[in-house]
């Protein structure tokens, strides 16, 4: 069956699982007892382990069939959970996701084989078993999955070994009761060979001239469908003496087979073999494991059920499948149904407009009077649509971005028992929505002010216990939306930011003179740490310190058309705030004219618009500034900015558009307002795209280009 | 056989030019960057970038810059007129790109045979954007390097 059309399908929704199981497990360490959150994290690893299966992704399956059954201990209450289990079960889907990777990568699993998680999983259920007293049901299955790993992968295993069922046992059963004898065959076929299934019908065929086949392993179905390798067994029942010889060589006349292999069987040794089963696949395993021992110093008894032989399994790649190396690329958004059915119903509406603006056209006997009319009105209604598809088009590109801050409390956890600090995250505020391209680059930013937090604002415990701190340090993630923007913090109450140490740094660094340090405020001494290669980590650490952080964290955000801002109280703890723009593409702007000029000044950076008396323009430091409403703004002449022709004709009053940004404001002198508009942002192409003061350009209604300003850029 | 691939290299050999009109000389584009000439149109300054930029202009809903061939060259400035047009062209690395000419002329159709690499700028830097002058009958044209053009020298 070819399963690549699913591809993306499975990866969308492994993700989803693997975040599932992800925040489970988070759930239970804290309350293990937790039976929803147990049975949850239980269907999800069944489900991830069904689709692995279905995707025929073998490792994947086998390591997520280990951890279903490790969950299947924890829901009967055999397995206790420990801090040590839920650091497996987190290794195990840091592995699922590298599997993920790899088949995103290549639309192959890859060959991992995990088997050091595999063994740990299975200790925990040995142990499990050893405790409990009744474990047969959950023992069975590990033990039948890797009896069909092990016939699979290795060649040697013959028809003695063939694994059935009971029914097909008790088949078999009350055909030796009546006399017939049985015999069983393990047919081999050429490894060339590209019609497996054909083969194996025409095998059949030679056969069912000597009598019946009673059983298949594997089984008819998966036969037909060529889910094998290149030997299966089978089981034939005759009423007379047949000659063996004649029904090895009428098997082995089919063309592409082997070998064929056969002798007389009887029930009893496959029920005798079954009771040996557990003993020679423990020695199988055993043998499979020992390597593994070997490097892994202290390593215990070895597991009851345990992975493949490893060497078999890394060179079976089954010859049937194509190998496509394609990465799969292509991104996919999910979009709540709603959205599209609104995006759908403005459609029509759209045809709607449309038809009847063209019946009005070819409608040319009324009086022009009522024409002009039923036009104005066709354009208003219009324009309503128009604007309201706009705004359906933004919804559907908006996503939460739990998807992008989901992964951040297993991260914590995980800086919490490296770093040897107990600490927490709380996160408010994940369905906050975002475009998808920007919830698709904050994560990198976010995860680095995060791992700043955890590393050098969260105290040793001991500090904190000085500090009369609670021990555990808090590290807050929240977000939420202001007016245009999205607003997200990351807090902790940990140490702060030592400003008197960043400014030794500084002037080390020679960043600034000692003097003009001491008139740094403490706003302006934290700006230097988001200077590239400004580390304060005292030593280097893999977590965070490498001088490479939050410049990069600030050039991210900066390049999302976002800014982040510091606020630190030494002994208190830092919180960082990252503001985003809900979308990239459209913005609310106010259009300015200056000269003849017009430009675009977006919205949300403009506090007020003043009108004010020339005579109220004070100076200080030469610099035009004016005083309103107890705040001293600086002015910035547009037109002296922006190279444009002097004016000829002083006026009385100017037109001030103030600006903000964070706390800071400045007060724009331009000619004329124009008025406020949405407008749609388009790059000036890579060429000209070589001065901060611009930061893209629109096109107006009229067709005539306007450049936008970038109001971060005065400051 | 031969005779196709010999129809092949003849049809390899010759590039197809755009010429194009500047101050008194002609210049050739090789037409496979050109995406498109319109007509002169309001150009939208963009400040504070380089001076050879007159700015940009709306193409179909995009925002494309428009660069004075006379500006980069170090003539003097355009004067816009009926025949004035800009030249769209459409690079790999730098996207789309106008450049301002006087007036477009022509389609030339010139074989390596046609032009004499042997180039010797005697106006200093200002004319590195040359890389071979064609001979169309009597006519000399100038045949632009493109992606030197394009790229950012500030020179002008």
């Amino acid at each position: 069956m070819d399963v690549s059309q699913y591809l993306e399908i499975f990866i969308d929704e492994t993700a989803e699982h693997i975040q599932a199981l992800s925040d489970g497990i988070m759930v239970l360490e804290n309350e293990p007892e937790d039976k929803d959150t147990i049975n949850e994290i239980f269907r999800a690893a069944h489900s991830l382990k069904g689709m692995a299966g279905t995707m025929g992704f073998k490792r994947m399956q086998h390591l997520t069939h280990d951890m279903e059954n490790v969950f299947q201990e924890i829901r009967n209450d055999k397995v206790k959970i420990n801090s040590d289990l839920i650091d497996i079960l987190f290794d195990c889907l840091d592995a699922i996701e590298g599997y993920l990777d790899t088949v995103k990568q290549t639309s192959d699993e890859g060959t991992e084989d995990n088997e050091v998680l595999i063994k740990k999983l299975n200790e925990y259920l040995k142990k499990a078993e050893d405790g409990g007293s009744e474990a047969p049901v959950e023992e069975a299955k590990p033990v039948e999955e890797a009896k069909e790993e092990t016939e699979e992968t290795s060649e040697e295993s013959d028809y003695t070994t063939m694994h059935l069922d009971e029914e097909t046992k008790d088949a078999m059963k009350k055909a030796e009761d009546a006399g017939s004898l049985l015999y069983g065959f393990t047919v081999q076929i050429n490894k060339e060979c590209l019609l497996k299934a054909a083969r194996a019908f025409l095998v059949f065929k030679a056969v069912e001239d000597f009598g019946e086949i009673v059983a298949y392993d594997p089984s008819v179905q998966d036969i037909e469908d060529e889910k094998f390798e290149f030997t299966f067994h089978i089981v034939v029942c005759t009423n007379e003496e047949p000659d063996l010889d004649a029904m090895k060589k009428a098997m082995g006349a089919v063309s592409e087979i082997d070998s064929v292999e056969g002798g007389k069987v009887s029930v009893a040794d496959f029920h005798e073999k079954d009771a040996k089963e557990e003993k020679t696949a423990e020695e199988v395993k055993e043998e499979a494991a020992a390597p593994e021992v070997k490097e892994e110093a202290p390593a215990p008894a070895p597991a009851p059920s345990a992975a493949p032989a490893p060497a078999p399994t890394a060179s079976k790649t089954p010859a049937a499948k194509p190998k496509t190396n394609k990465p799969v690329t292509s991104r996919t958004i999910r979009v709540d149904i709603e959205k599209l059915d609104s995006l759908m119903n403005q459609v029509s509406e759209l045809i709607i407009a449309k038809n009847s603006l063209v019946a009005m056209s070819s409608s040319n006997g009324a009086d022009t009077q009522s024409q002009s009319q039923s036009f104005h009105e066709e354009i208003e209604y219009l324009e309503r649509i128009t604007t309201n598809l706009h705004e359906s088009v933004m919804k559907v590109r908006m996503v939460p971005i739990e998807s992008t801050v989901n992964k951040f409390p297993r991260m914590i956890r995980d800086l919490s028992r490296k770093l040897g600090k107990p600490m927490e995250l709380y996160m408010s505020g994940e369905d906050t929505e975002l475009d998808r391209t920007v919830v698709d680059q904050i994560g990198d930013p976010l995860q680095h002010l995060l791992r700043n937090s955890a590393d050098h604002g969260i105290e040793s415990p001991e500090l904190r216990k000085e500090r009369g701190k609670p021990e555990e340090g808090s590290i807050f993630l929240s977000a939420y939306q202001e007016g245009n923007n999205v607003i997200i913090q990351v807090r902790d109450d940990g140490n702060g930011i030592d400003t008197e140490n960043v400014k030794r740094k500084a002037v080390e660094r020679g960043i600034v003179s000692e003097e003009e340090a001491e008139n740094l405020t403490d706003k302006e001494i934290i700006n230097f740490l988001f200077m590239p290669s400004f580390s304060m980590a005292k030593k280097i650490t893999d977590i965070s310190g490498r001088g490479v952080g939050l410049d990069v964290v600030k050039s991210n955000i900066e390049a999302l058309g976002g800014d982040v801002e510091v606020k630190s109280v030494f002994g208190q703890g830092s919180t960082f705030t990252v503001r985003l723009p809900l979308t990239l593409a459209i913005i609310q702007a106010l259009m300015v004219e200056v000269r003849d000029e017009k430009y675009a000044i977006a919205l949300e950076s403009i506090q007020n618009i003043e009108n004010i008396p020339v005579s109220e323009i004070k100076y200080v430091q030469a610099k035009e500034v004016i005083h309103l409403r107890g705040t001293v703004i600086p002015l910035i002449r547009l037109d002296d900015l922006l190279d444009c022709p002097p004016k000829e004709d002083d006026p009385e009053n100017i037109v001030v558009v103030i600006v903000k940004k964070g706390d800071s404001f400045a007060g724009i002198v331009v000619d004329n307002l124009i008025g406020q508009q949405e407008i749609v942002i388009k790059s000036m192409g890579k060429v000209i795209e070589n001065n901060k003061l611009i930061s893209g350009a629109t096109i107006l209604g009229d067709g005539e280009v306007a450049l936008i300003l970038d109001v971060n850029a005065l400051f | 056989m031969s005779d196709k691939y010999n129809l092949e290299v003849v049809e390899e050999e010759k590039n197809q030019y755009i010429v194009v009109s500047i101050g008194s000389e002609q210049y050739g584009i090789d037409i496979s960057y050109v995406d498109n000439i319109v007509r002169m149109q309001k150009i939208t300054r963009v400040p504070k970038s380089l001076p050879y930029y007159r700015g940009v202009i709306n193409l179909r809903g995009e925002v494309v810059p428009v660069m004075s061939a006379r500006r980069k060259m170090g003539l003097e400035d355009d004067v816009f007129t009926k025949a004035s047009r800009i030249i769209i062209l459409k690079l790999e690395a730098q996207g789309m790109v106008g450049i301002v000419v006087d007036e477009v002329k022509e389609v030339v159709s010139l074989g390596q045979d046609d032009i004499d690499q042997n180039v010797h700028s005697t106006k200093g830097d200002n004319g590195n954007f040359i890389n071979g002058i064609g001979k169309n009958g009597e006519d000399l044209i100038s045949i632009f390097d493109v992606y030197s053009i394009v790229d950012a020298v500030e020179n002008a």
